[in-house]
């Protein structure tokens, strides 16, 4: 097998506020090379870096808001966030959980900082990940996977140096514990210094990792510092990465869906017609009521 | 700046041939405005128009008690303005400002009457413009006289599908002249009547 070689780093954009509560740098889709299309399925990354936020009494994030056509995801590593949609589904992300929510048809949601963090207040860091639906799902019933660290199957590292979460697709036979409409991996690789591991994804498949935490060496070649992403070729298959610290790396690879991509705002379909019409969907109340 | 906006709308205005519409072009002038910032106060006299290339504008009134009562929103190809200002030469009542980071194009009254002489389709735009202006306001104040909370909301998306999506619930509220807890009532109601969980 081939070694996959980075394409470009790419170092983290000022940060912007979504809603009050997140204060993110977002790679996908506005980073240099990163739009929709080079990096399907996944068409969206905001991460929010370590940041912290003052004790409040009116908890901060982000009201009532739809989305359609794809899946959202949530991986919280400092900070706690309170979920509500219009399906009646609730929870709360705590730290190491992922939340895996379906939108698909149409959901409302809102996510706040959960009370209790939100009044002590505290370092708050966050990824939220879009993955895009094939087109014969954008219209399916909507979904939630409430995914605890506890659920996440892990691969032990040799020599106890850390562990790779599974949290979608598979790693070394383990399983990941998201069910997905087509082949994505999501990992996250918690590593000790001097840890190393090994990835293999097909060549075609949209290959990224996004340092988390800590600095990392890949194959062997660059180094890769705190909150940068790197982008790898869609040729050869292998890749390692080593950490020069304690590091944490989310990693992502999908096979590319190659379908149209019309997007607009909380809307990814695949033609402008079907964005038109979940705007109207929208205003008319098709996606159902959630109270602010 | 890129003009891509406002070049296929003068030129699906008006039939202007390609060396005049260079000479006209020239005389508009663009400007990047920031979320938050006004382009116009009352007191004022509105001496431009603003095309809006990319963003969102919205012209408004301040009440005595400080309560803000949105007139009119403008996002991609909308003009906003206070037109009597500029014709009548007189004090504005209105704000403008940008609700998004926003790029506009300002156009004055010497660029109106250059693209009036050089073309016949922009002076019959122009009247066009003028009149459905005038149809706009009499149908709001109507709506606003007469029509129920619901009424107004679905003439309104109607009117501006994709800001439910780009404003917060009060200005839109503001804009429709109710309360925002009204307009809450009204989308819980027709999501009541129109969701179908699938």
């Amino acid at each position: 097998m081939k070694t996959k070689n980075i394409e470009i780093v790419v170092a983290p954009r000022e940060p912007h506020y979504v809603g009050d509560g997140f204060r993110v740098h977002n790679f996908i889709p506005s980073g240099y090379r990163l739009d929709m299309e080079r990096m399907d399925p996944f068409i969206l990354l905001d991460y929010n870096s370590p940041f912290y936020f003052p004790p409040t009494d009116k908890p901060r994030g982000v009201s009532v808001h739809p989305h359609r056509g794809f899946e959202t995801v949530t991986i919280a590593y400092q900070g706690k966030v309170a979920h509500h949609d219009s399906s009646g589904n609730s929870g709360v992300i705590d730290v190491g959980d992922v939340q895996w929510m379906t939108a698909a048809s149409g959901i409302l949601h809102k996510e706040y900082h959960e009370e209790k963090f939100s009044k002590e207040g505290g370092y708050f860091q966050m990824a939220q990940l879009w993955v895009n639906l094939p087109a014969k799902y954008k219209m399916s019933t909507p979904k939630y996977q409430g995914i605890t660290n506890s659920q996440i199957n892990k691969y032990q590292l040799t020599d106890n140096k850390g562990i790779i979460e599974v949290v979608a697709g598979s790693y070394k036979g383990i399983k990941g514990a998201a069910s997905t409409f087509s082949p994505v991996n999501v990992f996250n690789a918690r590593l000790e210094a001097g840890a190393k591991a090994g990835f293999t994804f097909p060549a075609n498949f949209n290959t990224a990792l996004l340092v988390v935490d800590g600095e990392i060496n890949v194959n062997g070649s660059e180094t890769i510092a705190e909150n940068h992403f790197v982008l790898f070729e869609n040729e050869g298959e292998e890749f390692s990465i080593e950490a020069s610290k304690k590091s944490t790396v989310l990693i992502l690879s999908g096979e590319p869906l190659n379908e149209p991509i019309a997007a607009q705002g909380p809307f990814v379909m695949n033609t402008p017609e079907q964005i038109a019409q979940a705007i109207k969907d929208y205003n008319l109340g098709r996606f159902g009521y959630l109270e602010e | 700046m890129d003009l891509q906006n406002f070049t296929k709308y003068l030129k699906a205005k008006a039939n202007i041939p390609e060396q005049e519409f260079q000479l006209l072009i020239k005389k508009v002038k663009f400007k990047n405005i920031e979320k938050g910032e006004l382009l116009l106060r009352p007191g004022e006299i509105c001496r431009h128009s603003f095309f809006v290339e990319k963003g969102l504008l919205r012209s408004f009134t301040v009440g005595n008690s400080g309560k803000e009562h949105i007139i009119q929103f403008g996002s991609e190809n909308w003009i906003v303005s206070d037109r009597s200002s500029t014709f009548f030469n007189e004090p504005s009542d209105l704000f403008i400002d940008a609700i998004e980071d926003t790029k506009v194009v300002l156009i004055n009254s010497d660029f109106i009457e250059a693209a009036s002489e050089i073309s016949s389709s922009f002076r019959h735009y122009n009247q066009m413009a003028l009149q459905n202006h005038i149809r706009h306001q009499q149908k709001r104040i109507n709506l606003l006289l007469s029509a129920s909370a619901e009424a107004r909301y679905l003439n309104f998306i109607q009117l501006y599908p994709d800001l439910t999506l780009r404003v917060p619930q009060w200005m839109i509220a503001s804009y429709l002249g109710i309360t925002p807890e009204s307009l809450s009532r009204v989308r819980k109601e027709l999501a009541h009547k129109n969701f179908r969980p699938n």
